[in-house]
C-alpha cells in the first residue's frame, strides 16, 4: 500500500508539471495582453509598450518559462500582475468559500442522492421510483444558473427568507455562514444528487438482483439489512468512484454557481484572472487544482479496500 | 383519539421552530444599517495605484481616499481643493500654490509641498497632460512646507485646467515617500488624505472594500459643487461589491442587500422603473461618444473615399437604438463639451446614406477586400454595434467579417498595423467619456500624427498643427474657435466616425441621495446619504 501511495504521489508531481507546461503555453498564445488591462481602455501602444517592458512580458518565453519554474521550485507561485499580491495569498483568500460550498454540497449530494438512488431501486418500477427517476433527469438536465436565479427569485426576493448573494466567513459566526450558502447549496447540488442518484439507482438494481440477495431474503433478512448491509456495501464501489468525480468536478465547477451568487470564491478569482490575463494567478490555481484532482482520485481508490476488502494495492 | 402531554410538547416545539424560520433568517439578511452603503461597482477592483493603472475604478478608489490639487465644478470650471491660494507671475511662467490648513495623511503625519511636487512628477511620467507640463517645466520645486511652485519654461495657459483633469490617471496627491516610486512600480500602501480611508482588513482583493469615513478630514467651507468643494461624508462606511452577474445585482438591490448599482445593463431598466424602491440616476450628463475607429493604413480604408463612405453610411439613430434606445442620442462633433460644435457636419443624415456610401466605395476603387470588424462580445455596449454594422456593410456589398472575442483580446489585435489576412484589422469600436474628449492634448483618440496615433493611426498634419496650439490658447472662447477649426479638417479626412453618445445612469435603493454628478464614469462617495 505505501509502495503504491508513493508511486501516485510521484505520478501526481508529473501530472501537475504537464499541467504546469500546457498551461503556461496556452496562456502565452491566446490572444490578450495584461499590459493592455492594466493601461485602461484609451491607453496608447506606447504606454503599453512600457509597462510590457517593465513587467518582463518582452522577455522570450523560455525565459518567462525557466523563471516560473525555478519560482515555483523554490514554492513561489508568483505575484499577481494586477493586484501585486503573492498568488498564493490571493488563492488562500479565495480558498474558505469555495471548500464550504464544496463539502456542503457533497454532504447534502450525497445525503440525498445515495438516499433517492436505494430508495429508487428498492421500489423500482413504482410511482415513488418513477418521481425520483424523473427528478434525477430534470435535475441533471435544467443548467444550473436557471436554477438559482429561480431560488433567488423564490427565497430570497420573493419571500425574504434567505440572503441574495454574498458569504460571510464562518469566523463571523456559524449561522451567518449557513444562511449564506443554503442557495448556492441547495442549487449547485441538484445535477449532482440526480447524477448519484442515478448510479446508486443503478449499482442498487444490479446486485438486488444477485443470488445471494435472494437467499439473504430466504433467510428472512429484513429490508433494513439486506439494503444498507448486503446491497449497499457491494453495490458501493462505483458509487464512491461517482462521488470522488463529482467532488473533484466540483473543485473547478463551482465558477457558475459563484458567480451567481457572488460568492467570492477560487472560481471567481480565476475567472477575474483570465478577463485580465493575470498569467500568474491563472497558472497558479490550475496546478492547485489538477493536484487536487489527482490527490482526490487517489483518495477514492484508496477507500475502495474499505468497501471491498478483495481489493488490495 | 388522545394526545399526551409529551406530544404536545414536542408539536408546539416544533410549531414553534417552524413559525420563526423565516424570521430567524430574514435576520440574517437584514437591510444594511443606516451609515453604511454599499455599492455595487462596474468591475472589481485588483489595482489600488490611480498612477500605475488609468482604469476608472482604481481611480474611483483614488477619489475616496486620495485629495486632488484642484477640482472640476459642475460647469467643468478648475477649483482650488487642496490649494488654498495660488497666483502666476506677470511673465505666466511661475505658479505659486500655497496649501490648505488642516491637510493630514490618513496616519495622521501632515500634508507638505514635498508630497505634492513628488506627485505631480509621478503623474508627469504616465499622464499625457502631466507630461505635456513636466516638457514644459524648468523647475517643480517646494518652497516651504506649504508652498510650491512650477517654473515653466514658456507659459502654459492650460496648466490649471491640466491638473484639475478628470481623465484617468488624474493627479491624485500622494505621500513623498509612495510617489517617489517610478510610475511603473504599483503603490499599495493606500495610505491617502482624502475623505475617505481605506480598510484593509475587511478587504478581500478584487471581491468587496471596504472604506471608513476620515475623521480627520477638513472639508473645505465652500458648499460642495460637482468634485469642488467640501467634500462632506455623510456616512460611517462605505463597501464595494464586485458583483459580475448583472441579475444578482439587480436582485440584491431590489432585496436591499445593496444600495447602488453602478453598471445595470439597458435591458434592466423596465425592471428597475417597475420597482418603487428604486431609481435610475443619470451622474454623467454629458454621456459617451461610442467611437468606429477605422484602421487607415491598409486597404480599403487607406483611401480616404472609403472613411467617407462609412462616414455617410452610418444611421446613428439605428445604432442608438441598439445601445442605448431610451437615452441614446445622435453625436457629429467630434469634442465633448464645451467644446462640441457643428462644424463641418453635412454628411449627417437621418437614416444614413447608403447609396452615397455605395458611390464612395466604388470612388475608393473597393473590388471586395475583405473588412475585418472587431468585435467585443463580453461588451454589450460595443458587440450590438459591431454587429449591426456588419449588418449594414454587407447590404451595401461590402465583403464585412466579425472577429468575435473578448475585449482582452482586442487590446492585442488593435495594435497590429498589418493586412487584414495576417491578422490584422479595419474597424473596432469603443466608447470615450464626453468630457474627456474636450482636451485634444489629453484624449488619445483625437490625435492624427499617423504612426504615433491612437489605433487606426489616422493622418493630418494639418490638423496636427492646430492641435499644437492647444496648449497656448488661454480662453474658452479661443479654444472653441480653434476646436472648430480642427473638427472641420477631421471630417474631412475622418479621423474616425462617431455613432452616437449613450448615457450611463445607475440604479440606487430611493433611500440613497446626494449622489454627485460628474462627467465621466467616476462615482465621489462624499455627500452621499441614507434615509
Amino acid at each position: 500500500m505505501a509502495a503504491y501511495i508513493l508511486r501516485r504521489f510521484v505520478s501526481t508531481i508529473a501530472v501537475m508539471a504537464m499541467v504546469g507546461i500546457f498551461v503556461f503555453l496556452l496562456l502565452r498564445l491566446a490572444p490578450g495582453d495584461p499590459a493592455a488591462m492594466i493601461a485602461g481602455k484609451s491607453a496608447t501602444a506606447e504606454m503599453i509598450a512600457g509597462i510590457r517592458e517593465k513587467m518582463g512580458l518582452n522577455d522570450p518565453m523560455p525565459v518567462q518559462f525557466i523563471r516560473w519554474v525555478r519560482d515555483m521550485l523554490g514554492g513561489d507561485f508568483g505575484t499577481s500582475i494586477f493586484a501585486g499580491r503573492p498568488v498564493l495569498q490571493l488563492i488562500s483568500q479565495r480558498l474558505e468559500p469555495t471548500i464550504s460550498l464544496s463539502i456542503l454540497t457533497m454532504i447534502v449530494s450525497v445525503t440525498i442522492g445515495v438516499s433517492f438512488g436505494i430508495l429508487a431501486a428498492w421500489r423500482a418500477g413504482g410511482l415513488v421510483d418513477r418521481i425520483l427517476t424523473a427528478f434525477a433527469t430534470l435535475g441533471f438536465s435544467v443548467p444550473v444558473f436557471v436554477v438559482g436565479f429561480f431560488l433567488i427569485y423564490l427565497f430570497a426576493i420573493t419571500a425574504h427568507w434567505l440572503p441574495v448573494q454574498g458569504y460571510k466567513p464562518i469566523d463571523h459566526g456559524f449561522g451567518p455562514w449557513l444562511v449564506h450558502l443554503i442557495l448556492p447549496t441547495v442549487t449547485l447540488s441538484i445535477p449532482y444528487i440526480a447524477f448519484i442518484a442515478r448510479i446508486t439507482r443503478a449499482s442498487m438494481l444490479e446486485v438486488l438482483s444477485e443470488d445471494y440477495m435472494r437467499t439473504a431474503a430466504a433467510k428472512g433478512a429484513s429490508s433494513y439489512s439486506m439494503l444498507f448491509h448486503h446491497a449497499l456495501k457491494n453495490a458501493g464501489v462505483p458509487i464512491l468512484t461517482v462521488i470522488g468525480l463529482s467532488f473533484a468536478g466540483l473543485i473547478g465547477g463551482v465558477v457558475i454557481t459563484e458567480t451567481v451568487f457572488n460568492i467570492p470564491g477560487v472560481g471567481r478569482l480565476v475567472v477575474d484572472a483570465i478577463n485580465n490575463r493575470d498569467y500568474p494567478i491563472i497558472q497558479g490555481v490550475l496546478i492547485l487544482v489538477s493536484g487536487l484532482y489527482v490527490l482526490i482520485n487517489l483518495a477514492v481508490d484508496l477507500s475502495y479496500t474499505l468497501v471491498d476488502p478483495r481489493i488490495r494495492y | 383519539m388522545t394526545i399526551s402531554r409529551r406530544n404536545l410538547i414536542k408539536m408546539g416545539v416544533a410549531a414553534g421552530t417552524a413559525v420563526s424560520i423565516p424570521s430567524i433568517l430574514r435576520a440574517q439578511t437584514s437591510p444594511t444599517d443606516a451609515r453604511t452603503v454599499r455599492m455595487a461597482m462596474g468591475n472589481a477592483l485588483s489595482v489600488y495605484d490611480p498612477i500605475w493603472t488609468a482604469t476608472n475604478i482604481t481611480a474611483d478608489h483614488g477619489l475616496a481616499i486620495y485629495d486632488t490639487l484642484f477640482s472640476l465644478d459642475s460647469k467643468f470650471t478648475s477649483q482650488p481643493q487642496m490649494v488654498e491660494k495660488w497666483n502666476v507671475s506677470e511673465d505666466t511662467k511661475t505658479y505659486t500654490f500655497e496649501l490648505r490648513e488642516g491637510l493630514s495623511w490618513h496616519d495622521g503625519t501632515p500634508v507638505t509641498a514635498a508630497d505634492c511636487v513628488a506627485s505631480i512628477r509621478r503623474w508627469g511620467e504616465v499622464s499625457s497632460g502631466g507630461q505635456l507640463i513636466m516638457a514644459r517645466a524648468n523647475e517643480i520645486s517646494k518652497k516651504d512646507d506649504k508652498t510650491f511652485t512650477i517654473v515653466l519654461k514658456e507659459p502654459l495657459g492650460i496648466l490649471i485646467d491640466v491638473l484639475a483633469d478628470l481623465t484617468p490617471p488624474c493627479l491624485f496627491i500622494m505621500r513623498e515617500q509612495d510617489a517617489s516610486r517610478p510610475a511603473t512600480e504599483q503603490v499599495t500602501t493606500n495610505i491617502g488624505s482624502g475623505p475617505f480611508k481605506f480598510n484593509e482588513a475587511l478587504t478581500t482583493p478584487g471581491a468587496s472594500v471596504t472604506y471608513d469615513r476620515n475623521e480627520r478630514y477638513v472639508p473645505r467651507k465652500q458648499p460642495s459643487d460637482g468634485l469642488a468643494g467640501g467634500k462632506i461624508v455623510k456616512v460611517d462606511r462605505v463597501i464595494w461589491e464586485f458583483i459580475a452577474e448583472q441579475q444578482t445585482a439587480l436582485a440584491a438591490l431590489q432585496a436591499g442587500e445593496i444600495d447602488f448599482f453602478e453598471q445595470p445593463s439597458a435591458d434592466l431598466y423596465p425592471l428597475i422603473e417597475s420597482d418603487p424602491n428604486l431609481e435610475l440616476q443619470v451622474l454623467n450628463e454629458t454621456g459617451n461618444h461610442v467611437c468606429l475607429r477605422i484602421n487607415s493604413l491598409q486597404k480599403p480604408f487607406n483611401n480616404v473615399k472609403a472613411r467617407q463612405a462609412i462616414l455617410h453610411l452610418v444611421d446613428q439613430e439605428a445604432f442608438m437604438r441598439v445601445m442605448d434606445p431610451r437615452n441614446g442620442r445622435p453625436e457629429t462633433s467630434i469634442f465633448g463639451e464645451p467644446i462640441s460644435n457643428d462644424e463641418n457636419t453635412g454628411w449627417y443624415k437621418k437614416g444614413g446614406d447608403p447609396e452615397k456610401a455605395k458611390q464612395l466605395f466604388a470612388e475608393a476603387g473597393y473590388a471586395g477586400e475583405k473588412v475585418v470588424i472587431l468585435d467585443p462580445t463580453d461588451i454589450p455596449i460595443l458587440d450590438n454595434p459591431s454587429q449591426l454594422l456588419a449588418a449594414t456593410l454587407r447590404k451595401i456589398g461590402v465583403n464585412a467579417e466579425l472577429a468575435p472575442s473578448d475585449w482582452s483580446a482586442i487590446t492585442t489585435r488593435r495594435a497590429k498595423k498589418v493586412p487584414v489576412e495576417e491578422d490584422g484589422w479595419s474597424i473596432f469600436i469603443t466608447s470615450e467619456a464626453d468630457y474627456s474628449l474636450s482636451n485634444p492634448l489629453g484624449s488619445p483618440l483625437l490625435l492624427a500624427n499617423g504612426d504615433n496615433a491612437w489605433y487606426g493611426w489616422p493622418k493630418s498634419d494639418e490638423y496636427e498643427a492646430l492641435r499644437a496650439k492647444w496648449a497656448d490658447v488661454n480662453t474658452i472662447e479661443d479654444r472653441k474657435a480653434l476646436a472648430r477649426q480642427m473638427q472641420h479638417i477631421w471630417w474631412d479626412f475622418v479621423g474616425d466616425v462617431r455613432l452616437g453618445k449613450y448615457l450611463s445612469p445607475v440604479a440606487r435603493r430611493k433611500t440613497l441621495s446626494g449622489l454627485i454628478g460628474v462627467p465621466v464614469q467616476l462615482v465621489p462617495m462624499w455627500n452621499m446619504q441614507k434615509a
